[in-house]
């Protein structure tokens, strides 16, 4: 794949000296928070999403991890600007987001939701994600073959985007959150249905963001994949702030659990054949009317590690690599008790 | 503790919008309109009265081309086509984008709201009036086709007239039903109950609650610019009815202010997108 590592955001995050006497609310020393929450509560109906949330995200990488439902789709859209909260304010580099056009110029969202104007193009619909975001035609049109050659997609931009396959269309919603250089990039579930090597690949961009400045929250049910980009984690579960530090620590809880993953793939048989011979695969059951095969290790790591040369042998074809949800709820059930 | 300020940030950009942005928004929404399968069903049934001028002129004693006129282009286009149009169109500004899950990509990106939703309606009027416009220059066309008025008075005065007058009409409709999506998602079960109640029933009625369609603007002006043959059954007295000036005023004034309500709802209301998970 033709990836472009060059990219770079617009500027990075500034970085403020705090006042005598001030302790800056990340808990890092002289950081200004790039996402500032404070008792944000958010209610559809009845029904909440977020619960009194105060939370401050530092500049860097941070990994948004909680179960379905836990509101990680919620917060992202509270903290671009989709949704006002009920109660309290929600701030982005300083800024209220809600009603507030010109911080679009500094946010990219990557939705969760697999929509486009599908009869474009990919380099069609990043260049008119660019123009919208206000620039003249070459230089969106500049900016589009960029943000696609970071993602991954030079060879493919020309293709009408109904024709892409799940892989693709998740690279090309992360090349429309780039496209205009953005100093905080909000990526919602942005694994979901890639390969193991486009997943490696994906990791690698966003890696390369987080060292370019860029600051990037990710949002994951899936703590392996949060893992593989950064050490900051926030938990959400239920709506409200669970945990937020160091994954290692997380991670010991989790591993006390077998860890389930879902490898889709039409020759699942012969896939299970080959992972069931791996010491750090405890089982292999197969779901035949998904055409998959649903795979319980203690050691994750071990087997993420081994799939993308797995991916990549003749025969294997891994459509897609999906955590099971179930393990993460476990953990969350131990850690709400 | 520290102080959540928000004046560490300086935005290096400038306040407010670019007209680039809201140039490429009005050509996606028209690339948008353009591309459905709704402007196909609509060029098809725009083509329904020519076809039926065709079939009447076709029958031994055809009537003169001024009562097909007052049929087809001041009844059948205005009542259904004109009307179901803009509803089509307008109702979908916003719940199109809703129901693609498309409307993120709008809303993150550096566009008031106010200005995004009035940019999707003027694409709206330019595309109904321009499609209203066609197919009536097609039934005058196929109305007066071998006769003496067709290449003098008609296509030179009354097709240029009777646009102008359509798309008056499709800036109150649009407006109105745009206004109208913005309060309810049914919006198209509530645009055709206003159509059939007002456009349609109370239109017809020498009452005041007619001159709260615009039907009745667009019957005055049609007599004043226009004066068909049978317009007689309208009940229109010009001695009384407002002048060719203010039906305009009227008509531009009222969709205006549809148009603010429904840039203001847009400002106001919350899109939460649902997620494939549910979260």
């Amino acid at each position: 794949m033709d990836l472009d590592t060059s990219y770079k955001v617009a500027r990075p995050a500034e970085v403020t000296q705090p006042g005598p006497g001030e302790v800056t609310p990340t808990g890092l020393p002289g950081v200004t928070p790039i996402v500032a929450f404070e008792g944000v509560s958010k209610w559809y109906g009845n029904v909440i999403g977020l619960n009194k949330l105060t939370l401050r995200i530092a500049a860097g990488v941070t990994g948004l991890l909680g179960p379905n439902g836990a509101g990680k789709s919620t917060f992202l859209q509270l903290a671009t600007g989709q949704l006002n909260p009920s109660q309290g304010t929600v701030r982005v580099l300083g800024q209220p987001v809600w009603n507030n056009p010109p911080m679009m110029r500094q946010i990219g969202l990557c939705p969760e939701q697999d929509a486009f104007y599908e009869w474009m193009t990919g380099f069609d619909f990043v260049r008119t994600c660019a123009r919208l975001s206000g620039m003249n035609r070459p230089t969106a049109r500049a900016a589009a073959e960029k943000a696609l050659a970071t993602v991954g997609m030079t060879q493919n931009m020309n293709r009408a985007i109904s024709g892409y396959s799940k892989g693709m269309r998740q690279r090309t919603k992360l090349a429309q959150a780039l496209v205009h250089g953005p100093r905080v990039l909000f990526l919602d579930e942005p694994f979901t249905g890639t390969d193991p090597v486009g997943r490696h690949e994906m990791i690698e961009v966003i890696h390369g963001l987080g060292e370019r400045g860029c600051s990037v929250v990710v949002s994951s049910h899936v703590l392996h994949e949060v893992q593989a980009l950064t050490s900051n984690v926030v938990l959400l579960h239920r709506g409200r702030l669970v945990a937020e530090g160091n994954v290692r620590q997380i991670r010991d809880l989790i591993d006390g659990h077998p860890h389930r993953i879902v490898l889709v793939c039409d020759d699942y048989r012969g896939l299970a054949a080959k992972v069931v011979a791996w010491k750090d695969v405890e089982g292999v059951q197969m779901l035949n009317k998904q055409s998959a095969v649903l795979v319980e290790t203690r050691e994750p790591d071990v087997f993420y590690g081994r799939l993308p040369a797995l991916a990549t042998q003749g025969g294997a074809g891994i459509k897609e690599v999906y955590s099971d949800d179930d393990n993460l709820e476990a953990v969350f059930q131990y850690l709400v008790k | 503790m520290m102080k959540t300020s928000s004046a560490t940030i300086d935005l290096s950009h400038p306040r407010g919008f670019e007209i680039t942005a809201l140039a490429a928004l009005f050509v996606l929404t028209l690339r948008q309109h353009l591309r459905g399968r709704r402007l196909w069903v609509l060029m098809l049934l725009f083509l329904l009265p020519s076809l039926l001028v065709v079939l009447v002129r076709l029958t031994n004693r055809p009537p003169p081309p001024e009562h097909l006129e007052f049929a087809f282009v001041f009844n059948l286009i205005p009542h259904v086509l004109a009307t179901l149009t803009a509803l089509l169109y307008a109702a979908g500004i916003i719940q199109d984008e809703i129901e693609e899950q498309t409307l993120t990509y709008l809303l993150i990106r550096p566009l008031p709201r106010w200005a995004l939703y009035l940019t999707k309606l003027a694409v709206t009027i330019v595309v109904t009036s321009t499609i209203t416009a066609a197919f009536t220059a097609l039934a005058y066309i196929v109305i007066y086709w071998n006769t003496d008025k067709l290449w003098g008075e008609v296509l030179t005065e009354r097709v240029p007239k009777a646009a102008a007058l359509f798309a008056l009409a499709q800036v109150g409709y649009c407006s109105l039903f745009g206004a109208v999506s913005m309060l309810t998602r049914r919006s198209l079960i509530a645009g055709l109950a206003y159509i059939v109640a007002f456009e349609g029933i109370l239109a017809n009625f020498a009452s005041v609650v007619r001159q709260l369609t615009v039907m009745f603007y667009f019957r005055v002006l049609a007599v004043r610019w226009l004066n068909p043959a049978d317009s007689k059954g309208w009940s229109i007295d010009l001695d009384t009815a407002p002048s060719a000036l203010s039906c305009v005023e009227i008509l531009l004034v009222a969709s205006l202010a549809f148009a603010v309500i429904g840039a203001a709802l847009m400002v106001g209301r919350e899109f939460r997108v649902k997620t494939p998970e549910g979260s």
